[in-house]
């Protein structure tokens, strides 16, 4: 294990990287670079979904054993993605107790969006207007794999633009 | 006193009065603050009067340590009204200094002058305080990590994987922003704690950084009186270094 000998680091610092440490160490904020959201995001789909969630009795041997299987799956059970989007609305109210919070809201809009691709139910009481911004920018994460974005593009264009006839009923 | 303190200790006091009262009654605390100020001291005396020489800041200091730190009554004129401690600090040097090499030059002393009346002649204001300033700075920071790494290292602490938290520290933010190293990515990182995911090296960040923060405000209370003044000196030195850092 490297040493790290702060007085002698310190005393021979220009003012940027005290700067940066005075910065940085009080503050939570940039803490993630694309990449590391990206490693974030495959953990969370690879995650057990029922361990995330708090599994119900008799869950056990469910067909969606992940996140990635419920999202990706052909016609995932809609209670579950209800559930899975609360979570992640908690978890984006709350990203110092659990996941980033741009993961929380992209896990959000893709529980929306395998609803309304894969079962035609709307699951979001958000107007078409809001939704469509929130799927267009989940989608636009650099972060995402093919698979995640294409589902999240295929609802958005399923969602009508705003004042569309017919959009209420979606 | 020693020539030159080791050692960056500093007194456990919150406010000025107290300060004033307890410190000098307590040798060993003042012993400790004369050794945390003594570097910085050292450099607004280098840069306030260039043409000291080094032995001769040494002796002025020791004289100005002994002469008002340990002279009864004298820290208890730090007056919080009248500006920060290490304001007061500054100017009851520069004044110190003037007043001796004033008196060493009537009496034809073997000081050097050179730099006195360059000084005298400047402008009156902040000769020295930026080099002062940022030599505080390096202080209260390398004094909380210090700090910090001792508490993560303590294995009485009663918080799993807390000398991890000061490794991930070191190698996310310490060794990038002070050794110019890679930044580690976060899945090497898990690899190498047996960490479940990037999320838990993640929360161990924020961890460290909660840590950092609370040790910094400890170093910063011991000399800035209460927790409102301990956020305004903290804000102080950000402006301060980040004005630094532009300019650089």
């Amino acid at each position: 294990m490297a040493d790290f000998d702060s007085a002698v680091a310190l005393s021979q610092s220009g003012p940027e990287p005290l700067a940066a440490l005075l910065a940085e160490g009080g503050r939570p904020a940039g803490l993630w670079q694309p990449e590391e959201l990206g490693a974030i995001f495959r953990h969370q789909m690879a995650a057990p979904l029922l361990a995330d969630l708090g599994a119900p009795a008799g869950a056990q041997g469910a067909p969606c054993q992940s996140f990635a299987d419920l999202l990706h799956h052909p016609s995932p059970p809609l209670a579950l993605l209800e559930l899975v989007k609360d979570f992640a609305k908690t978890n984006a109210e709350h990203p110092e107790d659990g996941l980033p919070k741009e993961i929380a809201a992209v896990l959000y809009y893709l529980c929306i969006a395998a609803a309304l691709l894969r079962l035609g139910a709307r699951i979001s009481k958000l107007p078409d207007a809001d939704l469509g911004r929130g799927l267009r920018w989940a989608a636009e994460q650099p972060w995402l794999d093919e698979p995640t974005r294409q589902l999240l593009a295929g609802a958005l264009a399923a969602v009508p633009p705003a004042g569309a006839p017919g959009a209420a009923g979606l | 006193m020693a020539a030159e303190p080791s050692g960056s200790t500093i007194f456990p006091r919150t406010d000025w009065e107290a300060l004033g009262q307890s410190v000098e009654g307590d040798a060993t605390r003042l012993d400790r603050l004369i050794r945390l100020y003594w570097r910085p001291l050292k450099v607004f005396l280098a840069s306030a009067f260039p043409g000291l020489k080094a032995e001769e800041a040494d002796l002025l200091l020791q004289d100005f340590a002994e002469d008002k730190l340990l002279k009864a009554g004298w820290l208890g004129r730090a007056d919080p009204q009248r500006g920060q401690f290490r304001k007061f600090l500054k100017s009851s040097l520069r004044n110190f200094v003037r007043d001796r090499l004033s008196r060493a030059e009537v009496k034809n002393a073997p000081l050097s002058l050179e730099g006195l009346e360059e000084e005298l002649a400047g402008p009156e204001a902040e000769a020295g305080g930026e080099e002062f300033d940022l030599e505080w700075a390096r202080v209260v920071l390398a004094e909380t990590l210090r700090r910090m790494e001792e508490d993560c290292r303590d294995p009485a602490a009663n918080q799993p994987h807390r000398s991890q938290i000061w490794e991930l520290f070191r190698l996310r933010l310490l060794e990038p922003l002070f050794h110019n190293a890679a930044q580690t990515p976060y899945e090497r990182l898990v690899a190498r704690f047996g960490l479940r995911s990037p999320l838990e090296a993640s929360n161990m960040l924020l961890s460290a950084k909660r840590i950092f923060k609370a040790h910094l405000v400890r170093v910063i209370q011991e000399y800035a009186e209460q927790d409102a003044a301990a956020s305004e000196e903290i804000r102080r030195l950000e402006e301060f270094l980040a004005r630094l850092a532009k300019r650089s």
